[in-house]
């Protein structure tokens, strides 16, 4: 009865993982130098940047050593904090949130230190507005500190739009798709002639394309007074059956999100366009640099977005109450989310900042980004920016995001289930997993 | 325990005295001490184990989230929302049918090494070693290289599939392949520690009474069938028992074959214990997930009741045969 062995394993290793992340820390609250070194935990996920500019604030900062984690996507990090925050213990002194799980933590706010206590207030002008709103909890205490922002670009692969006799350059590319009228319509019309053409998908999987529609409504899984905004909401299931006829019509390419084979089907010709927040040109760097792919691989990078200005995603930076070293870490994050070094993280991970001298920098600079045939990618999403808002989130938008919608439609691109037949499903799985809870 | 407070006893008549701190000592040793040198188990056991047990059933009858923490006394309203909700029995269905797609080949996979090991070959080591090295590789870097292999648009499997022109097998969205993908990863890290347990027990078995069925006339399937495998029986309970209940534990094989979902999208290979954690860590229930960690402690109770059942028939009978005991029996606890 006692042979516990394969899961056993597991927890060992997850406990060691925790007593590893617990026994880091120890000292006292005096500020860092060197005669009193210190060591600050930052964990971030995805694709964040900061590599660099942990060595250069540890070398203008001695005394201060920095310990980083970075988590590969945004769901495993939000459990990896919440199962820590549950605990009690292990959270980073820095830890980076991101907006789709904010909701969530918003619930627990006073698990985070408020930084006004640390000069929030001094420094808040350097967001855009809304960003800074974000990060403020009921009470008006600020939580975090914004790092990036998510405004949607297009992305897509010139070499298959030249193949299927389209245009390939950007500017006439975002003519193609509407320019500043861009729509849904025109996107599903132009994806049923390339498929028709070319027989291949225009998107990966619906997934992404239904987070960018939602992140476009004015509300969106929530109303802004925070009650559930699904069931009845005739203008998102319209939209959600404009999407599953698109991809009943064969312009999915059914691949699985966060892993696209190892980056391979964004160098083997799957699909032709993506939707491409800021911060997911790093991940499709990533990808590329994975399958072997690079600048030849043909993707480009268009200032236009169907239906017009969308925001998806974007993360800031807090620090926990469990913090040994609350000043030091709200110095920190104070540091990293500064314009300047917003600028370098951009550079380095190809995301759009949430300050508003960065995003003048880059819109300025406009520096050719090699990986997508030199399109100035900064100053595009600067472009794209114009006109986001914000939109609330819920406490359980991200799981209604992965657990309800994304399973849903993970059904549709299989082709099990028709759009109404995956609306219902998404509906069912609402009431299952969010209404009842 | 021989401490000397007192002078010894002076010698007294034969009449009835009473008992000298020393020899109340002693009784006490001999009575206490036993139950002290077991007590480190036992107090160990209460912490780790006892505690958390009862805690959890605590837990179970709360309306409780994971960061908000203890909610309202629901009694037992988790455990009726449990087995009312459809996944968590497509979580069993997905455990039972797991469990036995990786059980049966592993018994069967591990007794044919075992006997082919139990041969007269050369390097004996060297190949008792080989087939306990899937045990030693780390259950995170199988699981991660079986998916990269079983991926289902850019896979190793899929591609050889496609050279001999078979369809694709939708390895990680059809709810059997899927299982049959989850086990795989078992039966590879497991199939060679059980092969070198059943190997221990044949080693046992006296070799006389093979030579006897040799000349006997009794070829080497015969003689694996009608002396090799009733001989081994104790054995192969204890294998099953252990097998069995890590099977209905499987968590980090299901959990990294998809990283994006506890499961799969569909929850096609959502086993049990990965049911309890998406129940616990991503949705935020911890009332629910207790439910389910009992629940699911009560379903290992009752396989282990029918296992001791099934042992006891098979320990009498060997009894009735006087068979020697191997015994290497012993030796694998």
């Amino acid at each position: 009865m006692k042979n516990f062995r394969h899961p056993a394993a597991a927890i060992a290793g997850a406990a060691v993982v925790a007593l590893l992340a617990v026994g880091c820390g120890g000292g006292d609250s005096e500020a860092a130098s060197e005669d009193n070194p210190l060591e600050l935990t930052v964990t971030t996920f995805g694709t964040f940047g900061y590599d660099d500019l942990y060595a250069e604030y540890e070398e203008a900062n001695p005394g201060i050593d920095i310990k980083a984690n970075n988590i590969d996507r945004g769901a495993n990090a939000q459990t990896d904090l919440f199962t820590k925050l549950a605990a009690g213990s292990g959270v980073s002194d820095v830890v980076a949130l991101e907006e789709g799980w904010l909701g969530a933590v918003m619930d627990v706010s006073d698990q985070f230190v408020d930084l006004k206590e640390y000069g929030a207030d001094d420094i808040q002008d350097r967001w855009v507005d809304w960003k800074f709103k974000q990060g403020t909890d009921a009470n008006g205490r600020v939580i975090g500190y914004g790092t990036d922002i998510g405004p949607q670009g297009l992305c897509y692969n010139g070499k298959l739009f030249e193949a299927a006799g389209m245009p390939s350059d950007r500017e006439a590319v975002a003519e193609l798709f509407g320019g500043d009228n861009a729509t849904w319509d025109t996107y599903f019309e132009l994806g049923k002639q390339y498929h028709e053409k070319t027989g291949e998908a225009w998107y990966d999987q619906s997934g992404f394309v239904w987070n960018s529609m939602v992140n476009q409504m004015k509300e969106g899984y929530y109303t802004a007074d925070g009650d559930l905004n699904i069931e009845g909401n005739d203008a998102m299931k319209e939209q959600f059956m404009q999407l599953a006829a698109g991809t009943e019509a064969g312009l999915s390419a059914n691949e699985t999100k966060w892993d696209w084979g190892t980056g391979k089907a964004f160098t083997d010709g799957s699909f032709a366009t993506f939707v491409c927040p800021g911060w997911m040109l790093g991940t499709i760097q990533e990808q590329l640099e994975s399958a072997g792919g690079g600048a030849d691989s043909g993707w480009d990078f268009a200032d236009v977005f169907p239906g017009g200005a969308s925001n998806w995603g974007g993360a800031f930076l807090a620090v926990p109450e469990t913090s040994e070293h609350k000043e030091e870490a709200a110095k920190l994050a104070a540091w990293l989310t500064a314009p300047e070094q917003q600028v370098k993280q951009s550079a380095a991970a190809n995301n759009f900042p949430s300050t508003i001298d960065a995003q003048k920098q880059l819109a300025e600079d406009a520096t050719p980004n090699p990986m997508f045939n030199n399109a100035p990618t900064g100053a595009i999403l600067a472009s794209r920016a114009e006109g986001v808002v914000a939109q609330f989130k819920g406490p359980d938008d991200s799981v209604i995001q992965e657990k309800v919608f994304g399973v849903a439609l993970t059904q549709l691109d299989s082709g099990k289930v028709d759009g109404e037949g995956a609306w219902n499903e998404a509906v069912q799985l609402l009431n299952e997993l969010v209404v009842k809870d | 325990m021989t401490v000397t407070i007192k002078p010894p006893a002076p010698a007294a008549p034969p009449q009835k005295i009473k008992p000298t701190f020393r020899q109340r000592l002693n009784v006490w040793d001999v009575k206490a001490s036993p139950y002290l040198y077991i007590s480190p188990f036992f107090i160990l056991f209460a912490l780790v184990g006892l505690f958390p047990l009862v805690y959890t059933f605590y837990v179970s009858l709360y309306d409780w989230h994971l960061l908000k923490g203890q909610g309202d006394f629901i009694g037992l309203g988790n455990f009726t929302e449990v087995l009312a909700d459809r996944f968590f029995w497509n979580s069993l269905f997905n455990t039972m049918s797991i469990f036995l797609l990786s059980a049966i080949p592993q018994l069967a996979g591990a007794l044919v090494i075992a006997a082919v090991l139990d041969q007269n070959i050369r390097g004996k080591t060297f190949w008792r070693m080989s087939v306990l090295i899937p045990y030693v590789v780390t259950p995170v870097a199988v699981a991660l290289i079986f998916t990269y292999m079983f991926n289902e648009q850019h896979g190793l499997f899929n591609s050889v599939l496609s050279n001999f022109g078979i369809d694709p097998i939708m390895w990680r969205t059809e709810t059997f392949p899927s299982h049959v993908a989850v086990a795989s990863m078992v039966n590879w890290r497991w199939t060679g520690y059980n092969a070198l347990i059943l190997l221990a027990a044949m080693q046992a078995v006296p070799r006389d009474i093979y030579e006897s069925a040799a000349i006997d006339g009794a070829g080497a399937v015969r003689r694996f069938f009608s002396i090799t495998l009733p001989s081994i029986r104790p054995t192969m309970i204890f294998v099953v028992i252990t097998s069995t209940i890590g099977g209905l534990q499987i968590f980090t094989e299901p959990r990294l074959f998809d990283p994006t979902y506890a499961g799969g999208p569909e929850r096609q290979f959502q086993t049990t214990v990965l049911y309890l954690w998406e129940m616990a860590f991503q949705r935020q229930d911890f009332g629910a997930a207790s439910a389910i960690a009992w629940l699911l402690f009560l379903i290992i109770i009752l396989f282990g009741v029918l296992n001791l059942a099934l042992s006891r028939r098979i320990a009498s009978s060997d009894g009735k045969r006087q068979r020697r005991r191997p015994a290497a029996e012993g030796k694998q606890k």
